[in-house]
């Protein structure tokens, strides 16, 4: 039984390729979907700059989930490291060719820009909490009265968006050699995706009501309705954002598939990374967490959705969410499972 | 190409699951186009006011029926392999009526469940959410109703072989049962109904006209009609032995299962194959391989064994096995393999496999495993140097396989097929 073991789990003999596990593809996923809720924000909040009546629903709820999620997907990675101690040498330097480098820079960069969103919309939002708070609520109101400091922070959001979004991608395709990786476009497929994860978080958020229908005598049943509802009043918001969502979709799709194409017209190696996905062992959970469910059928449920046929729910939203997860857990482990033709001798 | 498909080969077990979810989105999205995602549209046809479910489960009956005889007839696909969930009469009766009670307290059948839910209505959630409960339940007291759960197999059983009436009048009596159904339930629904339900298009709508449903019912008629006078769909009358292909396949080696494959899929519980014992009875008696059974060769008939079956045949030497293997090949494309070496090779191999002299690493590792095999088995593993020749052991002791506690830690539990629901 102990040579069993040894021998099983000595890498010389049977090869550990498999050195990422759940944490980096947590972490993707999380730190994407902050992109892209940053991406969304920060345009809206350029947009509505001089605009203070719009209901301010999520302008202070978005920033502060980004804050939460990725500190978890933080944490995620923190435990992925092999030396945590060491962690504060990262900050010590900065290396303009190593998208590591990049990547620690941005989220230490997010906070400080996340927090100040939400403080933007501090007074409009949480009306009860500013009056408790004054002095946050007067940084708040000075902030709010100048429509430069808006776009400012506005625009941080979308260029720290931007960069944390396509450096999830870059992180992978800086590491050629692993085939399946080894793709510039992996940097705008999770942009992508991360913000039709973004949105469909927003589209989640709009959905999410507490306990206000008292037709249901029965508590647990009134806080699942008031889940699935859309709250009132904000029905023209979800439909936007189911628009905005079929939208990054729609580009995702083109993206994966011309990632996968690029793939396999290139190298054998290319070739039978893209068949790992394709026809190979991920074969079913690619095609119908990340394609199936993931992308074409949110399409076609916001779609029907947008056009007045069908209930507007939250599943859609479920779906691309769960699909955006999929997608990171796919193609991190198939990445790892994609390899170089081995040279004989070895 | 002939269906079904996926037993012919044309794709794996990764495509397969592709195509379960397209046929899954596909299935659900008809439901839901029917309205069976409304609770109150299925318990309306309990008060006879709006029949939807029963036209539409009805019509599905026939159109899969009609089309599975007119396939099979012309050759596209071979029914025999069509798998069919064997019968246990009492407790089927007694899961049915679980489940009728089920969808009249519910308003929901497992399927139009997940469709509800789906669509955003809770009491489908709720349902979904029951139903996993539920199977989370049967799984943890399956092992104390099993008994129960397992009396009265009458196998894989069609109601035209357990009558004895030839399938085409079956065919053909169905259709005419469901065109009438549909007549008596409009007639109900214009007598019960509100008014809303089934009022145009209709059978009986006041017309002389052939209207589409009147088309699509002599459609029907017709492909009944078909049926009646087109006999018997399986194919295991008129068989044609391909006699290159049985050479092919005999001269690959590919018929054959090695003693150390069938005892790991043993202990594994996997029951991937079935296991067949061709010696005599008494032979049978004094020993055989756990969870084999025994038919001997001259009353080995081609019913015996399902095509369903993965069959492994045994003796005590190649030759009958090789025998028998010719017998099920030549009655039809089933899977038949033979136990390599027979008998002899299972003793020498798996319950007294001998350790190398000076193993190396891996073929020490490699023999603790087969050594743990076949103490599960009921065997000794031998010592270096002992002949194979002649077994100083006593002969094996009977044994059944059920989880002892020294079992290897290769077992898994055998997970359960999950039945199809409406």
């Amino acid at each position: 039984m102990t040579e069993l073991f040894t021998l099983k789990h000595n890498p010389l003999v049977d090869p550990a390729m498999h050195i990422w596990a759940w944490q980096i593809p947590v972490y993707l996923f999380l730190g994407g979907l902050v992109a892209g809720l940053m991406i969304l924000s920060g345009y809206h909040i350029i947009r509505d700059r001089y605009d203070t009546d719009r209901p301010h629903g999520h302008y202070v709820t978005a920033p502060m989930l980004s804050v939460a999620l990725l500190s978890l997907g933080m944490l995620a990675l923190f435990f992925d490291l092999e030396h945590k101690i060491e962690v504060w040498r990262l900050y010590m330097t900065f290396e303009v060719t190593s998208p590591m480098s990049w990547g620690s820079w941005i989220l230490l960069l997010v906070y400080p820009v996340l927090i100040a969103s939400a403080l933007l919309n501090f007074q409009e939002a949480q009306p009860r909490l500013a009056a408790r708070y004054p002095t946050v609520a007067g940084v708040a109101e000075a902030m709010r009265s100048r429509p430069g400091v808006a776009s400012l922070i506005g625009f941080a959001n979308i260029a720290l968006g931007a960069g944390l979004g396509i450096y999830t991608g870059i992180l992978l395709s800086s590491l050629a050699a692993r085939p399946l990786w080894s793709s510039a476009l992996l940097g705008p497929l999770f942009l992508f995706s991360g913000l039709s994860t973004g949105a469909a978080t927003l589209h989640m958020l709009t959905h999410i009501e507490k306990g206000e229908d008292n037709s249901y005598g029965d508590f647990l049943v009134a806080s699942m309705v008031g889940w699935i509802r859309p709250k009132h009043g904000e029905h023209e918001g979800a439909v936007k954002l189911a628009h905005a969502d079929n939208g990054f979709l729609t580009i995702e799709l083109s993206i994966l598939m011309l990632f996968l194409i690029n793939l396999s017209g290139s190298s054998a190696a290319g070739h039978d990374a893209a068949a790992l996905l394709l026809t190979g062992p991920y074969a079913a959970v690619f095609w119908v967490f990340v394609v199936g469910s993931g992308l074409v059928i949110p399409l076609i449920l916001q779609g029907l959705q947008a056009a007045n046929r069908i209930r507007p729910t939250m599943i859609p939203a479920l779906l691309v969410l769960v699909g955006g997860l999929v997608l990171r857990f796919v193609l991190v482990y198939a990445g790892q499972a994609s390899h170089w033709p081995r040279i004989a001798g070895f | 190409m002939i269906a079904p498909f996926f037993k012919f080969g044309m794709f794996g077990t990764e495509a397969s699951l592709v195509v379960a979810f397209v046929i899954g989105i596909g299935f659900g999205f008809m439901l839901e186009r029917a309205g069976f995602g409304n609770a109150r549209k299925l318990a309306a046809q309990f008060y006879f006011q709006d029949l939807r479910v029963l036209k539409v489960m009805f019509m599905a009956i026939i159109t899969a029926m009609v089309g599975l005889y007119a396939l099979s007839r012309v050759g596209f696909l071979d029914l025999s392999k069509v798998y069919l969930v064997p019968t246990l009469l009492v407790p089927d009766i007694v899961g049915g009526l679980l489940l009728g009670m089920g969808f009249v307290i519910g308003g929901y059948c497992p399927g139009t469940s997940c469709v509800s839910a789906s669509t955003g209505r809770v009491d489908g959630m709720v349902y979904v959410a029951g139903m996993f409960a539920g199977l989370v339940g049967f799984g943890e007291v399956y092992p104390k109703i099993k008994s129960f759960a397992t009396m009265t197999p009458m196998g894989h059983l069609t109601i035209a072989k357990y009558f004895d009436i030839p399938y085409g009048l079956l065919v053909f009596a169905v259709v005419v049962m469901a065109l009438g159904a549909f007549v008596a339930a409009e007639w109900a629904e214009r007598k019960f109904g509100d008014g809303s339900a089934g009022m145009t298009g209709g059978l009986l709508e006041s017309t002389r006209r052939l209207t589409p449903v009147r088309i699509l019912a002599l459609g029907l008629l017709v492909l009944g009609l078909f049926a009646l006078v087109g006999g018997d769909p399986y194919r295991g009358n008129t068989v044609s032995i391909d006699p290159r292909a049985l050479a092919l396949s005999a001269g690959r080696g590919v018929v054959k299962v090695s003693p150390g494959d069938l005892a790991d899929s043993i202990v594994k519980g996997t029951e991937e194959f079935r296991i067949i014992d061709l010696r005599p009875a008494a032979a049978y008696a004094t020993y055989h391989i756990p969870t084999a059974e025994n038919i001997p060769l001259a009353a080995l008939a081609p019913d015996s064994v399902s095509s369903d079956d993965k069959v492994v045949l045994y003796s005590d030497s190649d030759m009958q096995a090789a025998q028998a293997w010719f017998i099920l090949r030549a009655s039809g494309d089933r899977a038949a393999y033979i136990l390599a070496g027979g008998l002899d090779a299972w003793k020498d191999q798996v319950l007294y496999p001998v350790r190398p002299a000076k193993p190396t690493g891996l073929e020490a590792a490699a023999f603790e495993k087969r050594a743990a095999v076949s103490r599960y088995l009921g065997g000794t593993p031998r010592a270096a140097g002992a002949s194979s020749a002649q077994p100083v052991e006593p002969a094996p002791a009977l044994i059944t396989p059920v989880a002892p506690p020294s079992a290897p830690d290769m077992a898994r539990p055998k997970k359960r097929a999950a039945r199809e629901g409406c």
